[in-house]
């Protein structure tokens, strides 16, 4: 038994408008990707071959299913013309089904088989021929039974079709909802209703409402509701008091704090009611925002920035810091003391200089206005123990401890992120921005916050 | 944009039509509208119809406008949200704060109706 899925760029146009960033064969379905659900299929079906043949690109899903062993199949990659009807496609694949049966999945149709079943033999009798259709595709088999003295008519499974958001939306919610679900979803799972991901932080008060299915490295900070019916899908930043219900949120997404995203589906800053099938483009990264893939070199390009650009700052503060400094620290007005600090989130501490420029004559205003008061820390940057910007650093005590796990991606830095915005006011403003950027991490980005930090402080109307 | 009030549905609501975009650009000149417009009544209607997009500080300054209208005892209501700027309104909670009408003539008889 082998099988081919056939799958047009027609079948799936609604995809690429709605998620341009995913292959529609990687569209997840709670979490698990669509062509993970036809594989299985495949594989309780007896077949130990399968071949994908699209009139589109297929590079991602081949470098996802790869040669296929993860399922203990053997998958191969086949390209056809849009134009192909069905019977052209078997043609034109005549090698691949020739050996015996052969089952054909024609379109973006959804399975709705039972994992606990087991479909060898029922295949083995079903005669040739189209099986199932809908307005979506087809499922039809090829070649002789096995068992052709007990021909079956029935199949027990059904397909539907997936060519809408709306019938997406409802096909997780629905799988989602079924407490006996008949597919592995990915994460663990230990009661009904409830699938959880690996390296998920849930904050103290956050709640967590069955049915939910969570994704991998989610952080759902203190207060947020998730679920009811939530998909959350993997590399998910659910900020304070936001709530998610019936909704679906797919990876790489920033949910920013007190909102409510409700009958809803989230895809990096677009904002889906699956219903009329509108769609919203966010433009305000603090409210829904999609979050970068970062790769291996980022932490290492990071520090290479921040070297230079706190190298450039110390060249630039050098020689008013030398005739400065004397005078400043002469009149008294150089206050310095040092603290001990969490470094990042860790709990790495650093022993830091603060450093405090006492108001009142025009040296005072000139070294503030330099911000020389960061001279020092500098020297930190450099010694890669610092950032240039980042989060203010958090004085190490225990009860800041328990305030680090609140702050993803917290790395203390010689400026804070709040200090390169103009609108925060208060602490909380400030912990939200500084979350925001800490969890954004875009090295080339901190440059210029780095720039604005600086512009800022020579603004900033409580300085000397 | 410029941001005009005008009262000729009923002398005592102000109809304010907002269109195109109210973002960081423009909230700010909202608001200082808004507290000249306070002083000559406090029933505000918002036409939302033309309004094609709306961000947190546009979100932030209509909110401040109910504030104040509330404050001088009286209220402020939205009219013909568009879907688009109804989800952002949706997704930040703000709708809970606000009575919405389909259209501007109906926000501005709700007024007369509450009337004691």
């Amino acid at each position: 038994m082998k099988t081919i899925i056939v799958i047009r760029e027609k079948d799936y146009r609604w995809v690429r408008h709605v998620f341009p960033d995913i292959h529609p064969l990687l569209l997840p379905i709670c979490n698990k990707p669509y062509i993970e659900f036809l594989i299985d299929f495949s594989v309780l079906s007896g077949s130990r071959e399968i071949r994908l043949a699209s009139d589109g690109p297929l590079g991602e899903v081949e470098a996802y299913c790869e040669n296929g062993s993860r399922w203990g199949v053997q998958t191969s990659y086949a390209s056809i013309q849009g134009t192909d009807d069905l019977e052209v496609v078997l043609e034109k694949n005549r090698h691949f089904c020739s050996d015996g049966r052969s089952l054909v999945i024609n379109g973006m149709v959804f399975i709705n088989y039972d994992q606990k079943q087991e479909y060898k033999t029922v295949f083995a009798s079903l005669p040739a021929g189209e099986l199932l259709s809908c307005s979506g595709g087809s499922l039809m088999l090829t070649g002789v039974p096995e068992n052709s003295g007990s021909i079956s008519r029935s199949c027990p499974f059904s397909i539907s079709s997936i060519d809408s958001v709306s019938l997406y939306y409802n096909l997780s919610i629905d799988i989602l909802n079924d407490a006996s679900t008949p597919y592995v979803l990915p994460g663990y799972n230990n009661e009904e209703l409830c699938h959880i991901g690996r390296n998920v932080i849930i904050g103290k008060s956050a709640e967590i409402r069955k049915p939910v299915v969570i994704g991998d490295n989610v952080q759902i900070q203190g207060g947020a509701v998730v679920g009811p019916g939530a998909v959350i899908g993997s590399n998910v930043i659910i900020d304070r008091e936001s709530s998610v219900i019936r909704s679906v949120v797919l990876a790489h997404t920033y949910i920013g704090e007190q909102l409510e995203v409700e009958d809803k589906i989230a895809a990096g800053n677009m904002l889906i009611e699956p219903e009329s099938g509108a769609s919203l483009a966010i433009e305000d990264p603090h409210l829904l925002t999609g979050i970068k893939k970062s790769g291996a070199t980022v932490p290492f390009l990071r520090y290479l920035l921040h070297t230079l650009v706190a190298l450039t700052i110390v060249v630039f503060q050098l020689i008013p810091f030398l005739l400065l400094f004397p005078v400043l620290k002469l009149q008294g007005k150089w206050k310095q003391r040092m603290q001990e600090c969490f470094a990042d989130m860790s709990g790495k501490t650093l022993k830091l200089s603060e450093t405090a420029i006492e108001t009142g004559g025009p040296i005072s205003t000139i070294a503030a206005f330099l911000s020389l008061d960061r001279f020092f820390l500098l020297f930190r940057v450099l010694a890669g123990q610092l950032a240039v910007i980042g989060s203010r650093p958090v004085p190490a005590t225990s009860e800041n401890r328990d305030l680090l796990n609140r702050m993803p991606g917290y790395r203390a830095g010689v400026f804070s992120y709040a200090e390169a915005e103009d609108w925060p006011v208060e602490a909380d403003d400030m912990a939200i921005v500084e979350r925001f950027y800490a969890a954004q991490g875009k090295p080339l980005r901190d440059i210029t916050l780095t720039m604005k930090a600086l512009f800022n402080r020579i603004h900033d109307k409580s300085l000397p | 944009m410029n941001f005009r009030i005008d009262t000729t549905a009923d002398p005592n609501v102000g109809v304010v039509t907002l269109s195109g975009r109210i973002d960081a650009g423009n909230s700010n000149e909202l608001q200082n509208s808004f507290m000249s417009w306070v002083l000559e009544t406090s029933l505000f209607v918002f036409d939302c119809t033309n309004l094609d997009f709306i961000d947190s500080s546009g979100l932030g300054a209509i909110v401040s406008c109910l504030r104040k209208a509330l404050e001088r005892k009286g209220d402020l209501k939205l009219a013909g949200l568009g879907s688009k700027v109804a989800m952002v309104f949706e997704l930040t909670k703000a709708k809970k704060l606000f009575s919405i009408f389909p259209d501007a003539g109906s926000a501005v008889r709700s007024f007369e109706n509450s009337e004691p």
